[in-house]
This record gives C-alpha cells, structure tokens and sequence, in this order.
C-alpha cells in the first residue's frame, strides 16, 4: 500500500517535472528573442548617473526603485512592460525632466545596494580633488568647503551621455535670438540655474525663468557644468558675417539640462547613449 | 537527522483518549466549545496591509522610514535585500567576473534578512509581507468555493517540482546574464505597482490570479515561486515553529483544510504521528490560521527548546 503510494508520487513528479523543465525552457527562449529583438533595434535607455556597462547593469541592477525615490527632482523612471527585459530598470528622459544635479553628490549612485550604479569612481574622484586643493592652497580660503570641492569634481566625473547638436534646428546657428519661457505652458520640468537669483538656492519650474537673449545661447548659459562642457563658438566668414554654433566638449556629462531647456520643438540637442567600449 | 515521518508511527489514538471523551461531551460539542476567532489572521493582514502602505508612504510623502521595494529596500537605513535576487547575482557574477555589485551595503542587506528569517522560520515572508500571497490567499477562498459548488474540478500537482523551478531560475540567469526571475516576478511587480504605479505588466499578475482561481489552486506559491523555496531553506531549522501536541489534537483536521502548505500538517491525521510532539515543517508559512482554528490547541507557536532552557 505505501509502496504504491510512494511510486504515484514518483511518476507525478516526473510528469509534472518534465512541464516544469519545459516551461523554464520556453522563458529561456523568451528572454533570448527579448534580447536579440532589443540588440537588432539598438533600442537602449539612458541611464541614471555612474551607471555600469549596459551588459552589467541588465542583472546587476535589481528593480528596487531606491534611486527613483531619493532623487530630489524626479528625473529617474521606472521602464515600463514595453521595453522588454529593460523592465522596471531606472531609466531618464532629460526632455521630461534633465538630471540637473540638484542633490549635489551623487545620491542616487550612494544609495545603489548593488553598485549598478557605481560609487567607487565618484568617490575616487572626490578624494582625489580634496588633495589636489590642499596641495595647491596650503592655507585653504575663506570659502573653502571640502564638500563643494568633492561633488564639483564628483559632478565633472559623470558620464551619462553626450550632447549632440542638431544644426538644422539650432536657433544658435541660424542666428536667431530667443525671448519669454523656453517651453510650452504646461511644462512641469524644474532646474536648478548656474545663475540663480539671489537667495534661491532650490530647483525651480523651467518656465519660471524668462530669457532674452540676441543669439540663444540658452544650452551653453544654463549648462550645470559650464564652460568645460559647452561652450558658444563664434565664426567670421570671409565677408564679415558672424555665425554661431554651440560646440559641445569633452567635459559634457550627459546631464541632459540643455536637452530640456531648448526651446525648440522638437529639442536641437539630444543626449546620446556613448559607446561601449 | 533521520526523517521522522518515516518512523514507526504512533498507534491511533482510542475512542475515551480523544479530549472530548476526557471531557465527558460529544465530539461536536467540543468542537462547539471554542469560539469562532481570526486573531492571528487579523494580525497577519494588518501587518502585510501596513509594510506595503508603508513603502507606498515612505515614498509619495517622501518620509524614508522604509524606502524601495520588495526586492531590495531601506528600513531607516539598514538596507535588506531579496535573498533569491542575492543568489542569482552571484550567480551572474561568477560568470561575467563583474562583482563589484557585490557591495558593502549588498551583504548587511542580505545578512539581515537572512537572520531575520531565521529567526522567524520557514516561509515567514510569504503570510506576513508578501503583497502577491495576500491576492492569492482571497483567490484561494474564491477557488474553494467554485470547487464546493462543483463548478471546476480541483488539479494538483507534485509539491516537488518548485526545486526543479528553483534550479531552473538560478540556470537560466547563469545562461542569459540576466534577472530573469526578476521580470516575471508577480510579488516585486506588486510591489513596485504600488509604490510607484501601476503598469501593463499588472496583466500578467492577473492572468496567474485567474489561472489559480479557476484551475490550480495557489499555483504559483506552491510549486513556482522561488523565493519562497530561499525563504523555507533559510528558515528551516529555525527555533519559531508551529508546534504539534498530539495528546490535545481531536483528529478533526479542520487545521489542514485552512492551511495554506497542507502538506506539513501530515501528522494531524489520525494514526500518522510519529512522536507525541511535531513542529510543522519548513514550508510552513507562521501563518497562524490553524492556531486559531484548532478546537484543542493542539497547535501553538513554539520556540523549540525554550521550556528546556526555562
């Protein structure tokens, strides 16, 4: 009697089994195609700051969202079903709302329990920046404080992306000018300008800056790193005419705030994803 | 250890040393004796209830008592980490030799839990946090009533095959260089569903929750989902279990109709016990809904070895 029961056992095991090692099959060659699919269409998201190899960060990252939260701006979203096994990874869409580098240091990057996104660098960076100011000032400043000094360079050591220009639509280079607020109305992204007004030290809407400038030179004024990263190149043609252009340089970070201000629709300057080495 | 079902079971017990006749009653007026009670239910869900709301909180208010989801969080700042998602990183690691995920914070996380549920014991985290139980757990009573008016038929399968799901997960993220489990993973879509809204995906939870209710009861929990098979493996020779004290059982078996991991309750049926004492096995979700329901309390929550050391 017990014999046989245990024997029921045995073959349902196998039979049930057997589905169970068909089923993990079928996923597996889900995830395959997934995979082929999104390679075949280069379809790849822009990550969040200090983010691994694309390769790495696909399993190192595990969906928990904590980057999403301790953004104080909100630039980092959660993938959605649609983009494949990219789903639930942190992801930014810098003309929705640009990493603007509001928290100052890299807080999402500290806060990653599995170093997706990779503090070791910034860190390095941070460390290497205090003693390269205690070697060239022996006596610091009045105004020196080693924080400002670590998430300066932190900032510097970001690599998200590059701008790149679209010179068919740059205002810049078709020597427009540019007044008012650089987006539609109902634009909710907010930044924190390199050239605040007094007292204000917080993000604050897009829309409530107003501009007026001769030449736009908006991507270049309101970049969160500054001249190291884009600057306004002037061009005289042999008969006297000057022609401008934003030349992006190898400082730029990727942050994507000129990819949000630009006041053209669709934006003249994209952040795109570099090459992986 | 030697497997103690498999011992000389312990003979019947006779008709005047079952506790109603001790008592001088009917069987069924035994049963009627203890009152109709959910305390350790009502526990259970207010607990579950409270730590999602409290993640869905934490961040739409942005107060970071307990900050992320299910698989990986923050509870004022120690982190805790999903001990399947754990496993198939190192996993993945070995393979590509990229470890630096393996952080500081990624061991105090999983080092916590660990403890936490072995302390606990057993399945712990399935009945008293996980979002997807307490879906199925309602779809169950669903799928119990539609078996009862003979509606749909009831189809089981061998409780064994979520190690052959457990290995198969592990390989597959070996292979494909990726959180697999991860993506299909209904308890850390739910999750993220509540705390940071909800997506297409939630189909796919509902689809499995249908699939329960009209053909295989708790299909998913019982013989797929991996963490829970972590979780009973992590707490398995915990010192919290449901303890089994055969002299005050009846016999009546109504604990294993509420259980939800029947198959531990073995040694409730009539002649099968082996020992006058049993602890629940490592499946066993401390769910307490048989603590609640057994008319003898012969089923407690036990700290093994506590009245030797008191």
């Amino acid at each position: 009697m017990k014999k046989s029961k245990s024997d029921i056992n045995r073959r349902q095991f196998l039979k049930n089994g057997a589905v169970a090692v068909a089923a993990i099959g079928a996923v597996g060659i889900g995830v395959n195609y997934l995979k082929y699919f999104s390679e075949k269409n280069n379809k790849s998201l822009l990550r969040p700051p200090g983010a691994v190899d694309e390769n790495d960060f696909i399993y190192a990252c595990i969906k928990c969202g904590l980057c999403v939260q301790i953004c104080p701006i909100e630039a980092i979203k959660l993938a959605g079903i649609s983009d494949g096994l990219s789903y639930g990874t942190p992801y930014i869409d810098p003309r929705e709302q640009a990493c603007d580098f509001s928290c100052d240091a890299m807080q999402c990057v500290e806060t990653c329990p599995t170093a997706a996104l990779d503090f070791l660098p910034f860190k390095k960076a941070g460390e290497n920046a205090l003693i390269t100011y205690q070697k060239e000032n022996p006596i610091p400043g009045p105004d020196y404080n080693p924080f400002v000094v670590q998430s300066l360079s932190m900032k510097a050591t970001t690599k998200m992306g590059i701008a790149v220009l679209n010179t068919d639509t740059c205002l810049a280079v078709k020597n427009k000018g540019f007044k008012g607020s650089p987006r539609e109305n109902e634009f909710t992204g907010i930044y924190r300008s390199p050239n605040p007004k007094r007292g204000e030290r917080k993000a604050s809407l897009v829309n409530d800056h107003l501009f007026n400038r001769d030449i736009c030179d908006l991507c270049v004024t309101e970049c969160p790193i500054g001249d190291t990263a884009i600057i306004l190149e002037e061009n005289i043609t042999s008969d006297g005419q000057k022609l401008w252009k934003p030349k992006i340089l190898d400082g730029c970070t990727g942050c994507g705030v000129c990819t949000m201000i630009c006041p053209t629709a669709p934006s003249s300057i994209v952040i795109e994803k570099l090459e992986q080495a | 250890m030697k497997n103690i079902k498999k011992l000389e079971p312990i003979p019947a017990k006779l008709r005047e040393d079952m506790p109603n006749s001790k008592l001088g009653i009917t069987f069924k007026a035994w049963k009627a004796l203890k009152p109709n009670k959910h305390k350790w239910r009502n526990i259970r869900w207010s607990v579950l209830i409270f730590m999602n709301f409290l993640f869905w909180v934490s961040f739409t208010f942005d107060i970071g008592i307990l900050e992320g989801s299910l698989s990986g969080s923050r509870f004022i700042g120690i982190y805790l980490m999903d001990p399947f998602n754990a496993l198939q990183e190192m996993f993945i690691g070995s393979r590509t030799g990229y470890f630096a995920m393996l952080t500081t914070n990624f061991f105090i996380g999983l080092t916590v839990i660990l403890m936490f549920y072995f302390l606990l014991g057993g399945r712990t985290f399935c009945s008293w946090l996980c979002p997807y139980h307490f879906l199925a757990e309602n779809a169950e009573k669903i799928h119990n009533y539609l078996v009862k008016k003979k509606r749909i038929k009831e189809h089981t399968y061998n409780i064994g095959i979520k190690y052959i799901f457990w290995v198969g997960f592990l390989l597959l993220a070996f292979l494909t260089k990726n959180l697999v489990f991860e993506n299909i993973n209904p308890v850390g879509i739910i999750s993220r569903s509540i705390i940071y809204g909800p997506g297409l995906i939630l189909l796919w939870v509902f689809a499995l929750l249908l699939f329960e209710i009209v053909y295989a009861k708790r299909f998913w929990c019982r013989y797929v989902c991996p963490i829970g098979v972590t979780y009973s493996a992590v707490g398995k020779l915990s010192p919290m279990a449901i303890k089994f004290d055969l002299s005050k059982c009846g016999h009546c078996r109504d604990c294993q109709d509420v259980c939800l991991v029947p198959h531990e309750l073995w040694f409730v049926k009539r002649g099968e016990a082996t020992k006058e004492v049993h602890f629940a096995g490592p499946d066993c979700t401390r769910c307490g809904l048989c603590v609640d329901i057994c008319y003898g309390d012969a089923l407690s929550f036990n700290i093994r070895g506590f009245e030797k050391i008191m």
